[in-house]
């Protein structure tokens, strides 16, 4: 096997652990296997032993030649959601350890249905995440200047730390008000927790999220405490596992903000872990869309391939076109929509657990309650058909999984518009109940006098709208037009509805990454994600700019950040660093992050950065919307630092003669809601692993995987690019 | 021209002989000028000719198409509210100080967003304003928009300027985009826009009917230079027009890009389906209570700083087959000086608030056509209809008197149907105010709110306690603010800011309860506060409580001027309570206070109370009880007082001392007066005959059954017969009227009112359940709060 050829990424689903090796030369090699509950480092070595095994070798043979392994873990999010969490004790400042109970009282509504919004007598508040005897209070005061206004009385925090082990604390969490404007006091109540029981788990706010907001950089620090032991000792095994087994370097953990931690950060930050999930896919999405890019612009115009993105590819020999892509991951109860503007992912700056918001940075993923579970009704009140937010979930499931469901949903749906084949889910492993599923869709669509297929294809078409409605909001809310965009779609919903909501959109363009794969997208993110480290200051400031303030902050957080590259094993000349500004107009609440320039800064610059500023505000919210007379502030630096240290390359295929055609397996009836009424036609279903580059089949089509159903829709034409990603190109 | 109902729906020419001044002979004139506007039933003949309407609609839409454009009707709405908040950097933008809806071209409201759910209540008589007067001349065209903020036509009060934007599809008007937002500042007497002082509404902030502020797309810079020149923070005020302006902007956009996809007329479709939906659902839900009267009074205090009276709002909800009437008679005249009341437009809002989320929730504030089931029949003068020139800006607060007077009555009418009983919320409470206001120590200047109030309990419900800072009921999103946020933009620092034991009124289930919160200046140049309770929620009473349950009681404002906090700050101790604190004086502050000095060592503090209780407080489960205890939501002492909970020597609860305590609070219930024996016996009414229906219940307590051959009401605990069907219950049970102190933990009002406040608690005369609980003004008369007829 030779030197340290190999990346490995591991992404554990519920169902599925799926590991991706890639070699030097770009070549993917994918193993699966069942998720071993109970004992999941055992599951990541079957899955990377199933890979070696494709490879002609074995687990210790390809691990003791693999540079790094990456790995998605939703053992936090898994701890967090279910409630198998560590015993927190919260330490806050006297006078204000009931912002976590308060948790800025309506604040905590935002982003639930209207359904929910509306409904007054149905809004309680969750079961707190700290139960109120385990909070306490100590005395001391830093203002919002980082001054000192109330010392940190010793014996108040000594008292603090053994009431809570009293009350059976097992982890800390501190969070005082204003500690990222000067952490002394936190350092110091760490100190004093540690006097008293070393080796604790203690999280420090300022640590785990230097940002203003007591609430949500509170909510952050508790989560951290409760995930971080379960974490702590989950990555301790996975790591004596891997290297029992002959892996010689560190491990790399997948994170929430969209690029990998060193194992350390990630037990120290456990929090960073959490909806690392979906943010994997779309980090794939990006690594996949900018080798497409590239390709394309080698290629150039007018050829087979593929512009990875709306704004087309450029001449011959041009730079890459930047990607555009809105990513969209349809599973089981949620949609799940990313951005990725000109190659990088919007992020943002909170999370939510539930009702509870919190601050980690993270690639802004947004999620609404459509999936293939979402439950289909008839809804008295309004009159008409409502398709989700409630789910069925995997259990009881849709009625055709045959578990006990008895509504009708977006899955009975599919399945009674002839999208999905009821011998062939999952490659045939489950077969589904068709008559389940027309009998719940006829009860659902009786009251309006909807037949079962009628029922159906209002549901299809409802999803579809709504999810349009969530990627519109996701995309034109942060100012960009969603036709401008390609549409990535995967997630095992994903493929079958994409040709649906992009038509809703007015996209032109859907592509099923790498077809098949599509299904288990997230370990392809993993696999293919850069080290990405983001150090942030919570200092303000406000015009005329100081160069010297913006001077004085740049070195210390750029050697921060490339000290952790490095540690992270990434090359000198693979770190590129990005300055960030968080910038307003100086009475404004709200800061649009700028990206400002690099070097010292004189006057000259600091003018450059305000125009960046104008230039971006100016594409939010319109030309001439801007408030220049009132000046400018700041309110936070950061320096991100990225280093792709994976450099995933991807096969390229050569094309097949044009005038091949994949394989039809048979013809199915299927109705399409749209053009030409519910009459069921007659739709070949193509054998998807016959459709290669250089073949294109036009719509009405469906095109099945073994994971994966692809759904043309009539004027609607497929493809595959070199890379084998499904295309889908709208009229 | 328009379509739309043929009916008027708004009837206002009914006098009430109790309220009415004594010189209104003739009909008033709802023009907006002297009275509010409200438009008459031929309005529409004076929209000019030359504006062409949008009409066409298509009759059938298909339900998914219809389900469709819903919720992308939803989506804009959202949209809007968010680009609102991240373009002004006002803190009440960031607190969600506003509301914004989508109207059809004649101005009937098609979907309102789920934010503060009076403040655009007005969108329909502000389009409907610009239409009869403006249509001519300026003229409404493509590109347009118009500010307003005068609260005679259709804002809150003028803090809340409207913007109104037509949007035209193919030249033809089609629909109205409509927000109101809560300005930084407008100018007046104070800081802020919350004049406490304000005899009439030549102190308050500018007023201003609406006006064409962007012409074919161009702000008019003549006029916004005109407009920033009143305030004092221009700079400010300059952002939240610009918000205004983007957002509608954006929702037109978004709006004519739905017509480009759909068509227009099947939008419009849409638009009228869901209004015939909602009117339909309103109907259907009406008809599912028995018919009836009910009636609730409300109190606030203060008409302005150095006043020390008691004024009364009442409400009643009329309700007929499927058509509700809605009255005001009852309500004090308007205060002869001080912004003590309300206009027409924010009562509508009022209105809107319980339709939108306590009757007809289901429609996701598509509430619209409920409006066409309604009539009302208001008189003018009083202090829910003020007349001009009555100061508004800074009697906003008691909208929410007025809220809540119409969240009582809709509670009672949902408890006689068991399903629609679980949608019953209490009360919130009444919300006390800081305004803040002076220099920094940058030299920097400061004015704006205080709004930590945000963090009131929420009331009771039927099966549930009430949400502990819980925030606001009428605006569901209603943020409060972080502690970091504050204390940079004001000179000051917190002490504290904690939920409150005791804040709730007690009962089977108990309000949420509010919080209390201290500050002291910080790095201030100058600095001064005005104190502005809503209501008179830190001197007299807050929620009603709900069926026996025990309304919240007064919450406080308090100053302590002088102290040693500085000494406390530097021996490491942060004071958790003003009596903890040396002081040079501690003042129990009145609900409203001009601006007075707030200097460096002085501690404010005030304290937002919660919700009201549901149910007997006896009938509370003791386990519930230990719970609050253990949690702080309730003190060992309140547990004795209200729940007569006996704590064995361990700290647990001795179950059989408990029950045997409650016996003989019982016992002393029986011993109460008749209240026939004091207030007069009920009205006589004609008996209704037995219906040989079911039981049936009209009150968490009491129900509707045959006995004797006449339909009667009876206690449904121990089937005690109270009355005859139409007749007033409360005369037949045995009450108790003490001062409100009676209420353990209530402090007396007596220091900042010069009128008596008495509490009433009725029991059933069988089993001694207790069935309501009243707050009144000594010498009002005793009112039935139901009559079914």
């Amino acid at each position: 096997m030779g030197d340290s050829n190999y990346a490995i990424g591991v992404d554990i689903g519920g169902t599925f652990t799926d590991c991706i090796v890639v070699d030097d030369s770009g070549r993917t090699t994918i193993g699966k296997t069942t998720s071993t509950h109970g004992d999941l480092p055992t599951g990541v070595l079957n899955s990377i032993g199933a890979a070696a095994g494709q490879l002609g070798t074995d687990t210790e043979t390809l691990l003791s030649a693999t540079r790094s392994v990456y790995h998605g873990s939703t053992v936090g999010t898994n701890a967090l959601v279910e409630g198998r969490t560590s015993t927190v004790g919260l330490i806050a400042t006297r006078g204000h350890g009931d912002s976590i109970f308060m948790m800025q009282a309506g604040e905590r509504l935002r982003g639930l249905p209207p359904e929910t919004l509306a409904h007054v007598a149905a809004q309680p508040k969750p079961a707190p995440l700290v139960p109120k005897h385990l909070v306490a209070e100590v005395d001391g005061r830093v203002t919002f200047d980082g001054r000192v206004l109330v010392p940190l009385r010793d014996e108040s925090v000594t008292e603090a730390i053994d009431q809570l082990i009293e009350a059976g604390a097992e982890a800390f969490s501190v969070a005082l008000l204003w500690s990222f404007a000067n952490n002394e006091h936190e350092l110091r109540v760490r100190d004093l927790i540690h006097e008293r029981l070393p080796g604790a788990f203690v999280s420090l706010s300022h640590q785990v999220a230097p940002r203003p907001g007591e609430y949500q950089r509170t909510v952050a620090t508790v989560i951290n405490s409760a995930i971080g032991p379960v974490m702590d000792a989950y990555l301790g095994e996975l790591e004596d596992a891997l290297q029992g087994a002959g892996y010689a370097h560190r491990l790399q953990l997948m994170s929430c903000s969209g690029g990998v931690i060193d194992v350390e950060e990630a037990r120290r930050s456990p929090v960073l872990t959490i909806g690392s999930g979906p943010t994997a896919g779309v980090i794939g999405s990006r690594a996949l869309a900018a080798r497409t890019a590239a390709a394309s612009a080698r290629v150039g115009a007018g050829a087979v391939v593929v512009d990875s993105g709306g704004t087309g590819s450029g001449p011959v020999g041009s730079a890459p076109a930047p990607a555009n892509v809105v990513t969209t991951d349809m599973g089981g109860t949620t949609l799940d929509v990313g951005v990725i503007d000109g190659g990088r992912p919007l992020t943002r700056p909170t999370s939510r657990h539930g009702q509870f918001e919190y601050f980690v940075p993270t690639v802004d993923v947004r999620s609404i309650g459509a999936g293939g579970g979402s439950i289909v009704q008839f809804n008295e009140d309004l009159g008409t058909i409502t398709v989700g937010p409630r789910s069925a979930g995997s259990i009881p499931g849709p009625a055709c999984y045959g578990r006990g469901g008895t509504m009708a949903t977006v899955t009975d749906a599919d399945l009674v518009l002839g999208y999905l084949d009821h011998e062939f889910f999952l490659n045939g492993a489950m077969p589904l109940d068709l008559d389940a599923s027309l009998r719940v869709l006829e009860a659902a669509g009786a009251p309006v006098g909807l037949s079962a297929v009628e029922t159906a294809a209002a549901a299809a078409r409802i999803v579809d709208s709504q999810m349009a409605d969530a990627i519109r909001l996701a995309s034109v809310q942060q100012g960009y037009d969603p036709r401008d965009f390609t549409v990535y779609a995967y997630g095992g919903a994903g493929p079958v509805h994409a040709s649906g909501y992009a038509r809703e959109l007015g996209v032109s363009r859907v592509v099923v990454p790498l077809s098949d794969f599509a299904s288990g997208w997230s370990a392809f993110g993993v696999a293919t994600s850069e080290a990405v480290v983001v150090r942030e200051m919570g200092r303000a400031s406000s015009s005329p700019f100081s160069p010297a303030f913006f001077n004085d902050a740049w070195p210390d957080l750029e050697a921060e950040v490339r000290r952790r590259l490095l540690a992270q094993g990434a090359r000198e000349d693979q770190i590129v660093l990005e300055r960030i500004v968080d910038t307003k107009y100086r009475n404004q609440f709200s800061v649009i992050p700028v990206s400002a320039p690099p070097g010292t800064w004189d006057d000259e610059v600091v003018a450059e950065f305000v125009g960046a500023f104008e230039a971006e505000y100016a594409r939010l919210f319109g030309e001439g919307s801007g408030s220049a007379s009132a000046g400018y502030a700041t309110t936070g630096l950061a320096v991100r630092g990225v280093a792709d240290i994976g450099q995933y390359e991807p096969t390229i295929h050569e094309p097949v003669a044009s005038d091949t055609a994949p394989t039809i397996k048979r013809t199915r009836k299927v109705v399409y809601y749209e053009d030409e009424g519910l009459a069921p036609r007659d739709v070949p279903v193509f054998d998807g692993t016959t459709f290669v580059h250089g073949m294109t089949v036009a719509g009405p089509a469906i095109i099945e995987y073994p994971d994966t159903t692809v759904v043309v829709r009539p004027a609607q034409t497929s493809l595959v690019d070199e890379f084998g990603s499904i295309h889908l190109l709208l009229p | 021209m328009f379509p739309g109902p043929d009916k008027d729906t708004i009837v206002t020419d009914t006098a009430h002989p109790s309220s009415e001044p004594a010189t209104a002979p003739a009909a008033p004139i709802w023009d907006g000028k002297l009275h509010s506007y409200i438009p008459a039933s031929d309005w529409q003949t004076r929209v000019s000719p030359d504006l062409p309407l949008h009409d066409d609609f298509e009759a059938e839409v298909d339900p998914v198409t219809y389900e469709v454009i819903r919720n992308r009707l939803w989506t804009i709405n959202i949209a809007h509210g968010e680009t609102m908040t991240r373009i002004s950097g006002s803190p009440s933008f960031q607190g969600l100080d506003f509301n914004m809806s989508i109207a059809a071209e004649d101005g009937e409201t098609i979907m309102n967003a789920p934010y503060i759910q009076f403040l655009n209540g007005g969108a329909t008589f502000g389009i409907r304003y610009i239409l009869e007067h403006y249509s001519g001349n300026p003229g409404i065209h493509e590109g347009d928009m118009f500010f307003g903020n005068d609260p005679w036509i259709s804002a809150t009060h003028q803090m809340d300027m409207q913007v109104n934007t037509p949007v035209f599809i193919d030249g033809r008007l089609f629909a109205w985009i409509s927000s109101a937002a809560h300005q930084y500042d407008l100018g007046g007497i104070s800081p802020g826009g919350w004049p406490q002082g304000a005899p009439d509404v030549y102190s308050d902030p500018i007023i201003l009917p609406h006006f064409k502020f962007v012409e074919r797309g161009m702000i008019r810079e003549d006029l916004e230079q005109v407009l920033l020149r009143q305030s004092r923070m221009p700079d400010f005020v300059s952002l939240d027009f610009r918000a205004g302006l983007i957002g509608s902007q954006q929702a037109r956009d978004a709006l004519i890009d739905l017509c480009d996809r759909f068509g227009a007329a099947t939008v419009k479709g849409v638009m009228k389906g869901i209004l015939d939906r909602s009117q339909e659902s309103f109907k259907a839900k009406l008809r599912r209570i028995p018919d009836g009267r009910w009636s609730q009074v409300k109190y606030s205090a203060e008409a302005l700083p150095g006043d020390k009276s008691v004024m009364r709002v009442q409400v009643n909800f009329t309700k007929e087959g499927d058509r509700l009437t809605v009255d005001n008679h009852g309500t004090d005249v308007q205060a002869p000086a001080g912004p003590a009341g309300i206009t027409f437009s924010p009562f509508m809002g009022a209105v809107t608030t319980v339709v939108a989320l306590n009757l007809l929730y289901e429609h996701l504030f598509a509430i619209g056509g409920a409006f066409r089931q309604i009539d009302f029949d208001v008189t003018p003068g009083l202090l829910n209809t003020v007349d001009y020139p009555a100061a508004v800006a800074g009697g906003i607060g008691n909208v929410q008197l007025n809220v809540y007077a119409m969240q009582v009555l809709v509670s009672r009418m949902l408890s006689c149907d068991p399903e629609l009983a679980s949608d019953i919320v209490g009360p919130d409470p009444d919300y006390p105010l800081f305004v803040v206001q002076g220099v920094n120590d940058r030299g920097e200047g400061f004015g704006q709110a205080l709004l930590d109030g945000f963090a009131n309990g929420r009331g009771a419900l039927n099966h549930r306690d009430g949400i502990d800072s819980g925030g606001p009921m009428w605006s569901p999103l209603t943020r409060l603010l972080n502690v970091e946020d504050v204390e940079q933009w004001y000179p000051l620092v917190y002490l504290y800011r904690r939920e409150t034991a005791d804040t709730a009124g007690a009962g089977r289930w108990r309000g949420g309860n509010g919080a209390t919160w201290a500050v002291t200046p910080y790095r201030a140049r100058t600095m001064a506060y005005e104190a502005n309770a809503f209501g008179a929620a830190v001197s007299v009473v807050n929620a009603e409580g709900l069926f026996g349950g025990n309304p919240s009681t007064a919450g406080s404002h308090h100053h302590a001027a002088g102290t040693d906090v500085a000494e406390r700050f530097a021996a490491g101790h942060i004071p958790q309570d003003l009596a903890a604190l040396e002081h040079e004086s501690l003042t129990r502050l009145p609900g409203k206070l001009n601006a007075t000095t707030f200097a460096p060592g002085d501690v404010l503090e005030a304290q937002v109370m919660g919700g009201g209780g549901y149910g007997d407080p006896l009938l509370r489960e003791p386990a519930r009880v230990l719970e609050d205890l253990a949690n702080g939501y309730v003190s060992r002492e309140a547990a004795e007082a209200h729940y007569a909970i006996v704590f064995s020597s361990a700290g647990d609860i001795d179950a059989e001392a408990t029950a045997a305590a409650r016996d003989a609070i019982r016992a002393e219930r029986a011993t109460w007066t008749l209240v026939s024996d004091v207030h007069g016996a009920a009205a006589p009414v004609e008996a209704l005959a037995a219906t040989g229906g079911p039981d049936a219940p009209v009150h968490e307590s009491v129900v509707a059954r045959d006995a004797g051959g006449e339909r009667v009401l009876a206690c449904r605990h121990c089937g005690e017969i109270l009355c005859g069907y139409r007749s007033d219950y409360k005369r037949s049970c045995l009450m108790l009227e003490a001062p409100l102190t009676e209420i353990a933990g209530a402090v007396d009002p007596g220091p900042l009112v010069d009128q008596t406040v008495l509490f009433r608690q009725i029991c059933c005369p069988g089993c001694q359940t207790m069935l309501g609980t009243e707050v009144f003004r000594e010498g009002d008369p005793m009112m039935p709060d139901m009559l079914l007829s």
